[in-house]
């Protein structure tokens, strides 16, 4: 058999479409429909008790705008977006820079240990830990307080309407930071050490050089980072979940936690569909902003 | 030819995925044919974990073709969990369930063994199981499940604090409240405690309030999802009830869960305690307090039943698709022997005739059960008393009115929007 030129293109161009197939496949049938079909749910009224839907349209959506609760755990995801940004994103790379000068070296390895055990330990343990910590009679936090004759300050943390979003978002920032710090470490190593030495020589300072040579170099980096800690504080449903479950009353609800109340305890799957709709397209919007204004892939 | 190539593997692929998507339809007999029950309660803290496996062991020892799997989680993760399992063929085939709407919930998935033949077939077992309290296991006239366990909530307090300060039983509510201000003068700074953390706690507290304050008529109006409307003034009394017992209960009330205000009463810290009959046990092995207990005391001038026991039984259900055996599990599970082994181990009553005795509870809780036997009539926990959506809104708003954030009238606003609804 003889095969002519235009065969060998053929299937020069089948072949990358093949090695693409099998994730096309998982991304679909995992992401993609469920996404579609989540849409499509949020039309409708049903309960996961019974197999029967009603056709609701938009009223969903328009009880999504009415409810202060939304509102109420909306402000909470941006505060969790906002405090994350400035802990876990600047904090994290101020952190890093100072892990790789030249000070640190010896020490450094040890820290970076330190600083990332916390992501490596599961976030229901994590959580169960901090109850003992914010725990109003025996907690660390309280006892401290009392200790350094602060013991005015001590409130019980996860009980009070206006402190427990900030304590459980104070945990995320304990937890994650580590993770944060690692990915600017690695981008900070690739960095050419002729810059800082010329900068040295040039009579530039520590201050000077990371904001002169550290930032923009590490810059596609913190523009990931921004993403991953933005999104993650968006959909952030396991620590408040486990600390509070939203309470007292809704004041450390979340979107996902309001999802999930709502879905499977109150069992209003179609307006749990709203909801999560709602995040999806926040999510999406604030993606979709930070890749437009970083312009990632255009540098260089 | 390649495209042959290209649909074979696509549908290969597509194949391992449906396949997978189907391989658990035949669960109920192993290998080696075994029956398999797959046997899910709310119970993986002692002493009932302990029972309960002891008790699976010896019903595998005398049924050696049968094997029974067993999986369990605490109160409020076990209500989560069930419904998303009566929503998927993967409902085990025994389970434990609340009574009244709880159980109506479970019952409308279509997915529960109706027991009537059952009941009827078997005199013997089930005749011992106390009449009145099916009641809340049964819709239209159809039992779908078997109640095991009877409960009530009083008021539990520390007679040595009650005696050292003078203090009499209350008899009315303003007689409670004179005798927690006494003990908050007497150093108690919170007399009351709750763990206001678990939201069931304070349906507890609101549905006992609400059967003294809310003329029962009313009640039973707006207990049905039908008809609720939530407009009576009785309820705004209620919730002001509630708001001044949680000035009793100190900040650290709003932290914790009720297993801690429990151990802070038996440890004596604490004088009063709203606390389950079925709870008697834990106090007396957590610590030595010698306690007694008082109902919910009459509020004067209310409209409401001032004798009303709140408490409901707790019960098994089997699924619709369930191996046979599955029945003869259930019996044992409720006969007079698993019975009165249970109270005796847990200290919590059962509903089998013969099984509470003299000989395996303590004075207390036989108190307790010809209180529960003998009550004019039980009203059942109030989250399993009406929709969950309105009490939600009744068990977030008790929170936000303990930390201040809200007020009677924005929560009745609020559930009566939500009563409106679900019609």
């Amino acid at each position: 058999m003889k095969e002519g030129a235009g065969m060998i293109a053929k299937r020069n161009r089948i072949v990358p479409i093949l090695f693409l197939l099998p994730s096309l496949l998982f991304l679909g049938i995992f992401i993609y429909m469920p996404l579609v079909q989540n849409f499509y749910n949020s039309f409708f009224n049903f309960s996961v008790f019974s197999p029967t839907k009603e056709f609701i349209g938009f009223s969903a959506f328009e009880q999504l705008f009415s409810d202060k609760i939304v509102m109420t755990a909306l402000i909470n995801n941006i505060k969790y977006a906002v405090i994350s940004v400035v802990f876990q994103v600047a904090f994290a790379l101020v952190l890093a820079t100072i892990l790789e000068d030249k000070l640190f070296r010896r020490i450094a390895p040890l820290l970076r240990v330190v600083y990332f055990i916390p992501v490596m330990i599961s976030i229901s343990v994590i959580a169960l830990l901090f109850g003992f910590i914010y725990n109003p009679q025996m907690g660390l936090l309280n006892s401290f307080l009392e200790l350094i004759g602060l013991g005015n300050l001590a409130v019980p943390w996860l009980g009070n309407a206006t402190t427990s979003i900030y304590a459980v978002i104070a945990m995320s920032q304990w937890q994650s930071i580590g993770f944060i710090t690692m990915l600017f470490i690695v981008a900070i190593q690739k960095i050419p050490k002729e810059l800082y030495e010329a900068a040295e020589i040039d009579g530039a300072g520590k201050i000077r050089q990371f904001f002169n040579i550290t930032v923009p170099q590490v810059k596609e980096t913190l523009f990931v980072n921004m993403l991953i800690t933005i999104t993650g504080a968006m959909l952030v449903f396991n620590e408040p979940y486990i600390l509070t479950n939203g309470g007292p009353g809704t004041s450390s609800m979340t979107l996902s936690v309001y999802m999930y109340q709502q879905g499977f305890f109150k069992d209003n799957m179609g307006y749990a569909s709203a909801v999560a709709t709602l995040i999806f397209i926040v999510t999406a919007i604030f993606a979709l902003v930070q890749i437009k204004v970083s312009g990632t892939g255009k540098d260089e | 030819m390649k495209k042959t190539l290209f649909f074979s593997i696509l549908l290969l692929l597509l194949t391992t995925f449906l396949a997978a998507c189907n391989s658990d339809e035949e669960n109920s007999a192993s290998a080696d044919g075994k029956v398999e029950i797959d046997f899910f309660h709310r119970w993986p803290n002692e002493p009932r974990k302990s029972f309960y496996d002891e008790k699976i062991k010896e019903y595998m020892e005398q049924n050696p073709d049968v094997h029974i799997n067993v999986d369990s989680v605490l109160n409020d993760s076990y209500k989560e969990k069930i419904r998303v399992l009566v929503s998927s063929d993967d409902l085990p085939d025994i389970f434990a369930a609340w009574s009244d709407s709880f159980a109506e919930n479970l019952v409308s998935s279509e997915r529960i063994m109706p027991l009537n033949d059952v009941i009827k077939e078997d005199e013997e077992w089930s005749s011992k199981i106390i009449d009145s309290q099916f009641s809340g296991f049964t819709f239209d006239d159809t039992t779908y499940g078997i109640p095991f366990t009877v409960d009530g909530k009083a008021f539990f307090y520390n007679k040595a604090i009650f005696e050292e300060n003078n203090i009499e039983v209350p008899k009315t509510y303003d007689e409670l409240i004179a005798a927690l201000d006494q003990l908050q003068d007497a150093g108690y700074s919170e007399p009351l405690v709750e763990g206001l953390t678990n939201t069931w706690a304070i349906s507890h507290y609101l549905g006992t309030i609400f059967e003294r304050v809310v003329d029962p008529a009313v009640l039973d109006k707006d207990y049905n999802a039908e008809t609720a409307e939530f407009t009576d003034e009785g309820y705004i009394e209620g919730l002001e009830i509630f708001e001044e017992l949680t000035s009793y209960m100190g900040d650290v009330s709003t932290a914790i869960d009720h297993e801690a205000a429990r151990n802070m009463f038996a440890a004596g810290e604490v004088p009063v305690l709203y606390m389950q009959f079925a709870e008697i046990k834990m106090v007396e092995e957590a610590g030595d307090v010698e306690f007694g207990f008082f109902d919910f005391p009459e509020v004067e001038g209310a409209k409401g039943d001032p004798t009303a026991l709140t408490g409901a039984p707790e019960g098994w259900m089997v699924s619709k698709n369930a191996p046979k055996e599955t029945i003869d599990f259930l019996k044992f599970l409720t006969s007079e022997e698993t019975a009165a082994e249970f109270t005796k181990t847990d200290g919590q009553l059962n509903a089998i005739e013969g099984a509470v005795t003299e000989e395996n509870v303590n004075p207390a809780s036989l108190e307790a059960y010809e209180l529960i036997s003998n009550a004019t009539s039980t009203a059942p926990w109030f989250d399993n008393a009406v929709n969950i959506n309105v009490a939600d809104v009744f068990m977030r708003g008790g929170q936000s009115l303990a930390t201040e954030q809200t007020t009677p009238e924005d929560i009745l606003k609020e559930a009566q929007q939500e009563a409106q609804n679900q019609k």
